[in-house]
């Protein structure tokens, strides 16, 4: 199976880890990731904030360049990178008139029909066709996961229609199940972290953290699990400082789903680069060999 | 600007509210003040005197003055949680977006002009290269926001950010999160060259 793929800057720097992982997981699942060619930034949340045309035509020419190739679908793990290109597609989908403003100045022409997905839903789809359980090497003893969404994955200031329940998304659970977790129920899986005000307005983001954080812990949970770079940048690189603030003595690792997987799938903490988190993320991390093999495979 | 209800001219009031209505796309006037969107905005802290119904309430009256200098405008984090809430689908965020594009026209300084820097060198910097450069990006914004604290005199919030910013830098470098090489897309000739042609058709 061939999707195209679209990492985007962040991906490509601070987040490079989570491209690793994405590649090295996919591959073991046998899903072929294209990287679509000379892609451009989406734009984000500024593009979305300040300057509406470019908050289409950026992640347009990107949908432009994927349709062009062939693909008829292509998956962005970064939320906010996925949330501006869904939206473009619809908006254009929606705007004959734009789309042809558009198009006149790309080489790659939109056609509006790109299935646009979430890291999710494609493992979701490749957990329904039942061949995740054979791949599976290791189980984890004592992780305690709380699903943590945000905000860019299930709601969009425009009409789109979610990939997930809007208030209580399901998806990760439904992943992390799969391969023998029980995410922990919490209050907020959906309650934004701050994202660049981490930067622009540092006493928010961290209330907000500091927010989330505690209920994390009153659950009883001992690490977060993410889709998002943004999140896991934030929630990550600023823990130490907002629950000092905060009177917080814990610390949670923030994991993306995909190192969860990759660990499972019996890649190590090294390949997947988990040693490069600013919160300690390895000592929690208890797998043992999955010894019912034979079982699983004729169940 | 009203200044009480004696003054208030409904005309004047609904110039303005139609007019960010149509900008933002969002039909401001159907709001009933349920505060809905309030109960659940992110931004909105124990402290602090603003909202989100209160900034759509201030559209509604036509004071364009106590509008566009709201903090909301800035605080806005766009988690888009009001306008999935909403009873009547209005996105804050939109409103607010509106506004802040309305303060850039008329050459008013913003209410948290890092905010504004903030988001101009992010996207400048995705239009520039095509795609985004984290350090590049970083560095034009922490520029213009010392700059800016400079001539202000701030020297204590001077000092606050370089420490916050160094501390930062130290975390990223030591965890190997710093990426050093340069990220191009060829995209952003065409990008540059359609945004052009997009201001000069909307110019006549
Ligand atoms: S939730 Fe909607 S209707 Fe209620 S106060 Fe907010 S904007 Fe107005
Ligand atoms: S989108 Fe903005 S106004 Fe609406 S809830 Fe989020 S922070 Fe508050």
């Amino acid at each position: 199976m061939d999707i195209a793929y679209y990492p985007g800057c962040s991906l490509k720097q601070s987040s490079a880890l989570y491209d690793l992982q994405t590649k090295k997981v996919f591959s073991k699942l046998d899903i072929n990731l294209k990287e679509i060619e000379d892609w451009n930034c989406c734009g984000a949340t500024s593009a979305s904030k300040i300057d509406d045309f470019l908050s289409i035509a950026m992640p347009a020419r990107n949908i432009g360049i994927a349709e062009s190739a062939g693909f008829s679908e292509i998956v962005i793990p970064c939320s906010a990178c996925y949330a501006k290109t869904l939206v473009a597609k619809e908006k254009l989908n929606n705007d004959p008139e734009l789309k042809s403003e558009i198009n006149s100045g790309f080489a790659k022409k939109v056609k509006g029909s790109l299935k646009v997905s979430t890291i999710l839903e494609v493992l979701l789809a490749f957990i329904e066709s039942g061949a995740l359980s054979n791949k599976l090497e290791k189980k984890y003893e004592g992780l305690k996961p709380v699903c943590y969404y945000g905000c860019m994955m299930t709601r969009f200031a425009y009409d789109v229609p979610s990939p997930d329940d809007v208030e209580n998304p399901q998806g990760m659970e439904k992943v992390l199940k799969k391969i023998g977790l029980h995410p922990v129920d919490w209050n907020f899986k959906t309650v934004c972290c701050g994202a660049s005000a981490s930067i622009n307005d540092a006493g928010v983001s961290f209330a907000l953290m500091a927010k989330i954080m505690k209920d994390a812990v009153a659950r009883g949970a001992n690490c977060f699990v993410v889709t998002c770079p943004m999140c896991q940048m934030n929630l990550d690189a600023y823990q130490d400082e907002f629950c000092r603030q905060n009177n917080i003595t814990q610390r949670l690792p923030v994991f993306f789903i995909t190192e969860l997987l990759g660990l499972a799938l019996g890649m190590g903490v090294k390949d997947l680069q988990i040693d490069r988190h600013f919160v300690e993320s390895t000592s929690i991390l208890n797998l043992q060999d999955k010894v019912v093999k034979e079982r699983d495979t004729n169940e | 600007m009203p200044s009480n209800a004696f003054q208030f001219s409904p005309a004047d009031a609904a110039a303005f509210s139609r007019k960010v209505a149509r900008i933002s796309g969002q039909n401001i006037q159907e709001c009933y003040q349920c505060r809905r969107c309030t109960a659940g905005c992110p931004a909105v802290q124990d402290e602090g005197n603003f909202s989100p119904d209160m900034l759509i309430r201030l559209v509604n009256l036509g004071d364009i003055n106590a509008a566009i200098n709201n903090e909301m405008v800035w605080k806005c984090v766009t988690c888009y949680t009001c306008g999935t809430r909403c009873p009547n689908n209005i996105h804050t965020s939109r409103i607010a977006d509106t506004l802040k594009k309305m303060v850039k026209e008329s050459g008013v300084e913003p209410l948290k002009p890092n905010i504004a820097y903030f988001h101009s060198s992010f996207l400048e910097s995705g239009v520039r290269w095509g795609r985004v450069n984290e350090a590049e990006f970083m560095g034009v914004y922490e520029m213009k926001n010392i700059l800016h604290l400079v001539k202000q005199k701030k020297f204590k919030e001077i000092y606050d950010e370089i420490i916050q910013l160094s501390k930062f830098v130290w975390r990223v470098l030591k965890q190997g999160r710093m990426h050093f090489g340069f990220l191009t897309s060829k995209g952003h000739k065409e990008i540059k060259r359609l945004k052009r042609q997009h201001q000069t058709s909307n110019k006549v």
